[in-house]
């Protein structure tokens, strides 16, 4: 063989030595895995998509770069420009952080691997955009709110999407109302599952009570709201008490009324008191009667005393009762007088008469002084 | 020291003694019981008129015919209770062999009920004082009337000015009582032991009796 013949088969050797592993290699480069975090997205939603491809052939395979396209769901990151090689039987992972821009239904974005011999790998990417909420409902509520008076309302949150949602939190929005807790955290519901949280509620003025629902799907926040209109209403269960048997007696100075105090209501009224109103003045020895906790269905007896104007034909009688929580409630009987009669001493004739007492010391030295001149003189 | 009248009240000793040397006098003594009786009357007109206020004004016409009975009776009242009085000193004087015309018993009597006209004076400012600071109703019904007549009497009774009035009361009896000593020692020619015990016993006795009132041991 003549050695040009020689050089030109080792040069094609050489040439065939070179190409032919990297032929063969851009085959074995397939997609193992991809994960979204999080695994379903809300349109607008930010989310990671990681995707993780695996060498299987005996030889390393040069990758050029790799990047992922796609609409409805759009990579917000940049392509990776320069990956380089991919060593035989390892794995490499690319993350690319991607947005919800279209309407909900499941998008396949493909990821794309360029080699460096000129061919590529394309993957489609399944992403899911789902748009339902958390659900929130008022299941429990005071038959009817009333001023100043506490009531437990009850919020249940649901989560019918199809992956957890994290950081669920309860926050009372408004005015006019004070709530305990300030925010109730329920944390993570997975698909399905429902969470609690109650408040107590304490409503100064008739207003809207809005319990904003947070919760994070992923990175991103959503918020819902419920409103729960607060109104002023009579409590069916709450203490009623009425004044019975009444009985007015006049009597030196003024008047007493002896009667009974009956709780007709389903709850207990506590730290019950009973005194005369204006236009009556109080007077000793009962300006007012505290008859103490008043159960259900029981009755008191009491008794107060009082003056009242000459005019005076009624009068009104004062009974107040706290609830448990300390509200106050106020309630007024008005009692006839006029089947009585009596007499009542003025303002001004209370306490002791201090200058009747120093005209009676004036009185007694110039009389003792008297009789002691007139014995003296004898 | 010659101020008259007056000469009673500080020095009665000395004016009983000077009276001696005289007849016995009514005029003077009569005088004076007419002046307590007045008082008397007023004080009584002031608490019918409060009665009377409590009567529909239809029956409140008959009001000066009440005023007029209160007056008269009180008049009468007042020497009927200055009779009484000297009858009484006189007959007790008796017991302690007591020597002098009832007349000179009931001129120096008489003489005595000064202070009493002076406390009725101060006892009538309290009166007023007292009713004057209560409301009483206009009532129709008798039964009303007796009810609200009878509430009148608890607060006025129950008035701590009506109790100092009562206190008031006694000091003037002490006073009166002071001069029938030595008006009784003149009168009826007694040790100065004898008079006092002719004074003090029915005088102890009377205060023990307003006391016990006052106190309430006696409705």
């Amino acid at each position: 063989m003549k050695p040009f013949n020689l050089i030109i088969i080792a040069l094609i050797c050489i040439a065939a030595g070179l190409v032919a592993p990297a032929t063969a290699g851009t085959a074995d480069v397939v997609v193992t895995s991809s994960t979204i975090d999080p695994p379903v997205l809300m349109k607008g939603d930010v989310g990671t998509l990681t995707v993780e491809i695996m060498n299987n052939g005996a030889e390393p395979v040069a990758i050029r770069n790799a990047r992922l396209y796609g609409s409805g769901v759009v990579a917000l990151s940049d392509a990776y420009p320069s990956v380089g090689d991919i060593g035989a039987g390892t794995t490499k992972t690319f993350t690319f952080t991607i947005r919800a821009d279209g309407g909900e239904g499941t998008f396949y974005p493909p990821f794309v691997l360029d080699f460096q011999n000129g061919g590529a790998l394309r993957y489609p990417v399944p992403v899911q955009v789902e748009d339902t909420p958390l659900t929130a409902s008022i299941v429990g509520k005071p038959d009817a709110f009333t001023e100043g008076r506490r009531g437990d309302v009850t919020i249940r949150v649901g989560n019918p999407r199809p992956n957890t949602a994290s950081g669920v939190q309860v926050i009372p929005q408004g005015t006019g109302f004070s709530a305990t807790p300030s925010s109730a955290f329920i944390g993570a519901l997975t698909a399905d599952a429902a969470g609690t949280a109650v408040f107590n509620l304490t409503p100064e003025d008739e207003t809207d009570v809005t319990f904003r629902v947070l919760w994070r799907n992923g990175i991103n926040t959503h918020a819902i709201d419920v409103t729960l209109p607060v109104t002023f209403g009579e409590d069916k269960r709450q203490a009623d008490l009425f004044v019975t048997n009444v009985e007015v007696t006049p009597e030196a100075g003024g008047y007493r009324i002896v009667g009974d105090v009956m709780n007709a209501g389903l709850e207990s009224a506590r730290s019950v008191l009973i005194r005369p109103g204006a236009p009556a003045t109080p007077t000793d020895p009962f300006r007012v009667y505290v008859v103490g906790t008043l159960d259900p269905d029981d009755a008191a007896p009491f008794e107060v005393t009082f003056r009242a104007e000459r005019d005076a034909t009624t009068i009104p009688v004062v009974v107040e009762y706290r609830d448990d929580d300390g509200n106050r409630y106020t309630g007024t009987t008005t009692v006839d007088l006029s089947g009585t009669v009596t007499v009542s001493a003025g303002e001004s004739d209370e306490g002791i008469p201090i200058a009747g007492i120093a005209i009676a010391v004036l009185i007694a030295i110039g009389i003792i002084g008297a009789i002691y001149y007139s014995w003296r003189r004898k | 020291m010659n101020t008259g009248l007056l000469r009673v009240l500080i020095d009665p000793g000395r004016f009983f003694e000077d009276r001696m040397q005289d007849e016995p006098g009514l005029k003077m003594p009569a005088l004076i019981v007419l002046i307590y009786a007045i008082i008397s009357a007023v004080a009584a007109a002031l608490m019918v008129n409060v009665i009377i206020d409590i009567l529909p004004a239809e029956a409140q016409a008959f009001a000066v015919f009440g005023i007029a009975i209160a007056v008269v009776g009180a008049l009468i009242m007042g020497f009927l209770t200055w009779i009484v009085v000297a009858a009484v000193l006189h007959i007790i004087s008796m017991l302690f062999k007591g020597e002098g015309a009832f007349t000179r018993t009931l001129e120096f009597t008489g003489y005595a009920f000064l202070p009493q006209a002076i406390g009725g004076i101060i006892g009538a400012a309290f009166s007023y004082r007292i009713i004057s600071g209560l409301t009483i109703p206009v009532v129709t019904d008798p039964e009303q009337i007796i009810m609200v007549t009878e509430a009148l009497a608890e607060m006025i009774a129950a008035d701590p000015l009506t109790q100092i009035a009562s206190l008031v009361g006694i000091l003037f009896v002490l006073w009166s009582a002071n001069i029938l000593i030595f008006g009784m020692k003149h009168a009826r020619n007694l040790s100065t032991r004898d008079a006092v015990l002719t004074v003090g016993i029915p005088v102890a006795l009377y205060i023990a009796y307003i006391l016990i009132t006052l106190l309430g041991l006696i409705p």
